[in-house]
């Protein structure tokens, strides 16, 4: 590609709907996902992104659609399903938690992966539009249908909106969950909607990344965040530029035909390793500092 | 009233009772039918050997623990009708040092319960926050986050919060433990001008020689209330064998 193709696919709006889709996309998780990482449950994203795939599978087989919200919802209440039987089986000292999170993740995804040849395999879909699914489990080669773009910057921008709204409540429940109980913040209800944030997200996201990808885009920012700056706010704006810049980057490489959800998480991840090593405030160089000493 | 708090906080007077508190700690009973009193512009020890129930009872006068029987009331009203008042300095094990937060968050941190939702800190508040840095002695170290910090200057920057609350009740738990001296003597200043302004203090202490010359009131339990009230006639040797099942040195 050289500069001129550039610059006009920088004026062509059917490059811009889909990138600035992806841009908000990307913004909301990074803004919600920074509740994951800092309460450090990074991993239930990731379990809970592989567990939402069943989810979607079997909306489509009891619906026989191919509808975004549909598909959503179905994950959304996987992802739930996942989220409470984590828990279960975590224990109430959250003791087992690492093998809870690799045992449901895999379970529901081989769940969610199975129900797909079934559905490709059985005659009862025969007749049933089905391209597509498999975008859920690796992202989309390039955005285009309207009707998922819709879904993705009405849900990106609901969840912006809460996630400020409730920004005093969150940062205190994170931080800290007793101080918010003493003060009469109601810490568990907020934990329940930032839990719903998160579920909404990641059920829309698959549908851009896919399942096995989902949880980068909400992680990596805020991980890229913290090797930059000390303060909550501050971590918070690197977050955002990092998912949005990334979600940019990745949707410029969909055009030069590289797979548009993967390319997003390649740029994301790219930029998320270089702060670990060379980040202000990253745990990497302090210890390089702190031995030179 | 000393001249660091002086516009600072209201005249209201702050007392607590604790009524007849029996908790459970796994189905084990750990505080039985225990009761006392924390009168207006007074500072309170909890103190006891570990195990003795006394980090128990104080979360149980918080709400964080629940009660199996009696009452905790905060100038006669239930917890739920006075939460904002209550300022809270966690035990240092028991913050999440690696956060992303900044002293000067922290502070501000302090006005969120007079925030209704919605509502950002606006300038007084991140006004009054920039004053109990200040009186702390942190002004400088706004900018540095939580972890970055010495343990004096951690526990200061804690209570900037709590006085940026501007709260009627305050709550320490061994906000002294493995803190410099210069920083002792800036939470000591600052608990008394709290004391002189009527407001109720409780802390979890357990360095027992500094209690009689500090506190107005010790409350020594074991399981239950082993004797309450001035420090010289509760944490007589005897009381304390009786708490700590031995004499001590």
């Amino acid at each position: 590609m050289n500069l001129t193709e550039l610059t006009a696919m920088l004026r062509d709006i059917n490059f811009w709907v889909p990138a600035l889709s992806a841009m908000i996309l990307a913004l909301a998780t990074s803004l919600v996902g920074s509740v994951s990482v800092l309460r450090g449950q990074s991993l239930i994203g990731d379990a809970i992104g592989h567990a939402s795939l069943p989810g979607v599978m079997l909306a489509f087989m009891l619906f026989l659609t191919r509808a975004p919200w549909v598909l959503m919802l179905g994950a959304m209440v996987f992802g739930y399903i996942a989220y409470r039987l984590i828990e279960y089986l975590a224990g109430p000292d959250k003791a087992d938690l690492d093998r809870a999170q690799a045992i449901v993740l895999s379970s529901f995804f081989g769940l969610g992966i199975t129900l797909k040849s079934v559905i490709q395999s059985h005659p009862h879909y025969r007749q049933v539009p089905k391209a597509g699914l498999e975008t859920y489990i690796f992202g989309q080669a390039a955005l285009a249908a309207r009707k998922d773009l819709y879904m993705i910057i009405g849900v990106a921008i609901f969840t912006i909106i809460l996630f400020f709204i409730f920004y005093k409540e969150i940062q205190l429940s994170i931080f800290d969950d007793r101080f918010a109980d003493v003060t009469g913040f109601k810490p568990d209800l907020v934990h329940q909607i930032t839990l719903i944030l998160i579920l909404a997200l990641i059920a829309t996201g698959l549908r851009v990344v896919g399942a096995i990808l989902i949880a980068a885009l909400l992680i990596a920012p805020t991980v890229a965040g913290l090797q930059w700056k000390g303060s909550f706010r501050g971590v918070l704006r690197v977050a955002a530029v990092t998912g949005v810049v990334s979600a940019f980057l990745g949707t410029l490489l969909g055009r030069l035909g590289w797979p548009n959800g993967a390319s997003i998480v390649f740029v994301l991840s790219l930029i998320t390793l270089v702060s670990i090593v060379i980040g202000t405030h990253s745990t990497l160089r302090k210890k390089r500092m702190s031995r030179r000493l | 009233m000393n001249a660091r708090l002086s516009n600072n906080l209201s005249d209201k007077k702050a007392a607590i009772t604790v009524n007849n508190v029996t908790m459970r700690y796994q189905e084990a009973p750990v505080v039985q039918d225990l009761s006392f009193n924390v009168e207006p512009g007074t500072m309170v020890a909890l103190v006891g050997p570990n195990g003795a129930g006394k980090s128990t009872l104080f979360k149980g006068m918080l709400g964080l623990h629940p009660l199996v029987s009696g009452e905790v009331l905060f100038n006669g009203e239930p917890l739920n009708n006075v939460r904002r008042q209550i300022a809270y300095l966690p035990q240092k094990s028991e913050v999440n040092w690696d956060f992303p937060l900044t002293v000067g968050e922290l502070a501000v941190m302090g006005r969120y319960p007079r925030l209704s939702w919605f509502k950002r800190p606006r300038k007084q508040d991140k006004e009054i926050a920039a004053k109990a840095l200040e009186m702390v002695e942190m002004t400088e170290f706004k900018h540095r986050q939580i972890s970055e910090l010495s343990g004096g200057q951690k526990q200061r920057a804690f209570l900037a919060r709590a006085l940026a609350q501007e709260a009627d009740y305050y709550f320490l738990d061994e906000a002294f433990q493995g803190i410099d001296v210069r920083s002792s003597e800036i939470l000591w200043e600052i608990l008394e001008d709290l004391r002189a302004a009527g407001k109720a203090i409780v802390i979890v202490h357990h360095d027992l020689e500094a209690v009689d010359q500090r506190f107005d009131q010790a409350v020594l339990l074991h399981r239950k209330l082993i004797a309450a009230g001035d420090p010289a006639t509760t944490l007589t040797k005897e009381n304390l064998n009786t708490a700590y099942g031995g004499p001590q040195s």
